[in-house]
């Protein structure tokens, strides 16, 4: 991959605000498992969380490779910080590909000044099956009346702005889902039980309540069943970028082995050939992974049908960073067990879950291939 | 060619398993949380004769053998990691000092070691690329008396709570060929235990660098054999230990996730149901087995006196490939709740990485291996 002068630019800066803010506080946050609420302070000026935002809007209006760039950065730092710009940009994505000019505006107001998204799909019964979500909306009037419980949304605890999907037709299924808008301090919604985590600890994971909450009917975000359709394209925007933030944590891992290495075999005592090997090889999947990573984040810019690429590069890079950082942690031995290696696998676990399981990703491009050969079929016939 | 456990391993094994759901389970998740030493168990274990499994009954031990005592770490690791950890690094300790220690010092600490009254610690790893390297080296120096001991260990267990360190150390330095071993009182002076270290897994197992600050030993505290041979082979029948825990960890995990898709509805059924979701669970089963059979073959070639040094590396070499799979893979099964803390698979996964260090050797179990087919 060739990238603009621009983009270095940017590369670099991210790299210099993640070496000042993320790396130094990564390790206490993880230990605490608090939300590192300066965060959102330091990147203000920077409006990073913005950086997918048109400038129309007042967002910074990055293409997609320079987003890649900013993600791998910062979950090169930490991936429960990385994990929190990401899950804003998850939020944010919908508008950017459906919504009202007035939607947008008022969506995207919070975030450019500095405050977060979050998106919220998933429930205690609906999680690799989204269709099976029981949070109603009812339309009162010009009103909607949200009623249910979402869990595992990322910075449930501190958006600003929430892009929820309920039900308007629980007899319809999928077909009956839609999308809204709501804004923190809606009456009737408030936050539950924070969760602690294997990894990305410093990530804000809450359940969110509501319970007869009133959302203005302009906060239908497209049609009424739409929300399914508007998930999944979110979905398509939100995979590739997971895939950044997991090459961010397996580049780590492999500096992070090569600093130990070279204090550890200095002169005479090279590091055996065996673990030369295996670097390698962990080196060159982190670069594979990237370049998928990276297709899908340049499709994202040039076609709406990029789904299979999407799928692909999230399950490479999930896949990647788990088997890379596991091998990190075994190679070095004690060393690995209780240094920051440890934090880059167990952090590295979830890129194999959110946004849709590896095994989601393998029905995605499963489907997808089967599909493509039902049609080739009929056109030989 | 007999797979069966005897009548005798069968008990001892069923036992054990009750032994940790009486003892062990119910402080597990407290265990881990406050990384607190489990020192209320210690007595117990010893009590059921499973610190003294693997000694000779001169010893205080009982006797029982290599693959009985793997069974025991097997059934323990199912419920608590950290404490077949223990008892590992304490028997490894144990193990060298019955094998190569003085008549004396065999009197001394066995039977104490067997009652739990003293527990073991197994210090050979050091900071330099490879054991006798480097400034931080263990040095031995000859006296009159005996020897002096000046340098520092690196990441040993049970370090603080152990009450003797059996320690690798070079006559001269820079010369890893000239490595002996002691058996050190903890109580000695200039034996200073640092800080603990945080681990990722396995919490309730304390570790820490161990500072040998001109520490004089008597030389009857002077271990009968070169320090290769006694670090190879007491590795190697750790490594089998470790292995037993991995997939005691591992198949406790395959379990729990297997419990968890019966019960997890999505798309209108179990997602047990779904072929995706077996076969998930079926490789991972697969892996254990296999591992499983390799590890007891290794114990019974250690039962029946022939080499088991290469069977043991392979085992090892295996599990460091496989082993965290298991966890990454059961956790998969339980999607987003396969990485919450109030659920245990994320402790499991935590503890089960511990279990298949490789520690940059510069003697790889590869060449252990490759060096037995040439």
């Amino acid at each position: 991959m060739i990238f603009t002068p621009e983009q270095l630019e940017i590369q670099k800066a991210a790299r210099e605000f993640v070496a000042k803010h993320v790396i130094p506080q990564a390790a206490e946050y993880d230990r605490s498992g608090e939300f590192p609420s300066y965060l959102l302070g330091a990147a203000k000026e920077s409006k990073v969380f913005a950086m997918a935002i048109p400038k129309k809007y007042g967002g910074l209006e990055y293409d997609s490779i320079t987003q890649a760039l900013v993600c791998e950065e910062w979950s090169y730092g930490c991936a429960g910080m990385g994990t929190t710009l990401g899950a804003s940009m998850l939020g944010t994505d919908p508008l950017l590909v459906v919504g009202t000019p007035e939607q947008r505006k008022m969506y995207f107001a919070p975030i450019v000044d500095g405050g977060m998204a979050a998106f919220g799909l998933t429930e205690p019964g609906a999680g690799s099956d989204a269709g099976a979500v029981k949070t109603t909306a009812v339309r009162s009037g010009n009103e909607y009346i949200l009623n249910g419980t979402k869990c595992f949304i990322t910075n449930g605890g501190y958006a600003s702005v929430y892009l929820i999907v309920a039900s308007t037709d629980l007899s319809k299924g999928l077909k009956g889902l839609s999308a809204f808008i709501v804004e923190k301090g809606t009456p009737g919604f408030t936050v539950g039980t924070v969760e602690h985590k294997l990894g990305i600890r410093s990530s804000n994971t809450v359940e969110l309540h509501f319970k007869d909450a009133h959302v203005p009917a302009s906060n239908l975000v497209g049609a009424e069943g739409e929300g399914m359709k508007i998930a999944m394209l979110t979905l398509d925007m939100a995979r590739p970028p997971v895939a950044c933030a997991a090459v961010g944590i397996a580049r780590r891992a492999i500096d992070e082995c090569l600093k130990h290495l070279t204090e550890r075999f200095t002169g005479n005592y090279p590091p055996p050939q065996t673990v030369q090997f295996k670097l390698a090889e962990m080196h060159a999947q982190v670069e594979a992974a990237r370049q998928m990573a990276h297709h899908a984040m340049r499709l994202r810019d040039t076609t709406t049908s990029y789904s299979m690429e999407s799928a692909i590069s999230k399950l490479i890079g999930g896949d990647m960073v788990m088997s890379v950082t596991t091998q990190a942690v075994s190679l070095m031995g004690s060393y690995g067990y209780t240094s920051v290696i440890e934090k880059l696998m167990r952090d590295a676990k979830i890129m194999q879950i959110y946004e849709g399981t590896n095994q989601v990703q393998r029905l995605v491009i499963g489907r997808g291939l089967l599909t493509q050969a039902a049609k080739h079929m009929q056109k030989a016939v | 060619m007999n797979f069966k456990l005897t009548e005798e391993q069968q008990l001892i094994q069923q036992s054990a398993r009750e032994f940790a759901k009486e003892y062990l389970e119910p402080l597990v998740a407290k265990m881990d949380e406050t990384r607190e030493f489990p020192r209320e168990v210690i007595k117990p274990l010893a009590d059921h004769d499973f610190l003294g499994l693997h000694l000779s009954a001169e010893s205080g031990g009982v006797e029982a053998g290599c693959v009985t005592y793997i069974t025991v770490i097997e059934a323990i690791s199912r419920s608590c990691g950290s404490v077949a950890s223990i008892m590992n690094n304490h028997a490894m300790a144990s193990y060298a000092i019955q094998r190569w220690g003085s008549e004396a010092v065999k009197k001394q600490c066995l039977p104490a070691m067997v009652k739990g009254e003293v527990l073991g610690a197994f210090a050979i790893y050091e900071h330099g690329p490879t054991p006798g390297i480097g400034p931080m080296a263990v040095v031995a120096t000859k006296t009159d008396a005996g020897y002096v001991l000046k340098g520092a260990k690196a990441y040993v267990r049970n370090a603080g709570k152990a009450g003797v360190y059996v320690v690798t150390a070079v006559t001269e330095a820079d010369r890893p060929k000239t490595a002996v071993a002691f058996v050190v009182d903890a109580q000695t002076a200039g034996v200073k235990v640092g800080e603990r270290i945080a681990t990722m897994g396995l919490r309730g197992c304390p570790v820490a660098h161990v500072v040998f600050d001109n520490v004089v030993v008597p030389q009857g505290a002077l271990l009968g054999g070169r320090g290769t041979e006694i670090v190879n082979r007491t590795l190697a029948l750790g490594a089998l230990a470790e292995a037993a825990q991995t997939v005691g960890i591992g198949q406790a995990a395959i379990d729990h996730a297997a419990a968890y898709a019966k019960q997890r509805v999505q798309f209108g059924m179990p997602v047990f149901n779904f072929p995706a979701v077996q076969a998930l669970l079926s490789d991972s089963n697969i892996d254990c087995h296999v591992a499983r059979l390799a590890l007891y073959h290794a114990a019974q070639l250690v039962d029946d006196g022939e080499p088991f040094e290469v069977e043991s590396a392979m085992v090892k070499s295996f599990l460091a490939r496989l082993g965290s799979k298991l966890l990454v893979d059961s956790c998969q099964v339980e999607g987003g709740m396969g990485f919450v803390e109030n659920m245990p698979l994320p402790r499991l996964f935590r503890d089960i990485a511990g279990t298949t260090l490789l520690d940059a050797p510069a003697d790889t179990p590869e060449r252990a291996i490759a060096m037995s087919i040439a």
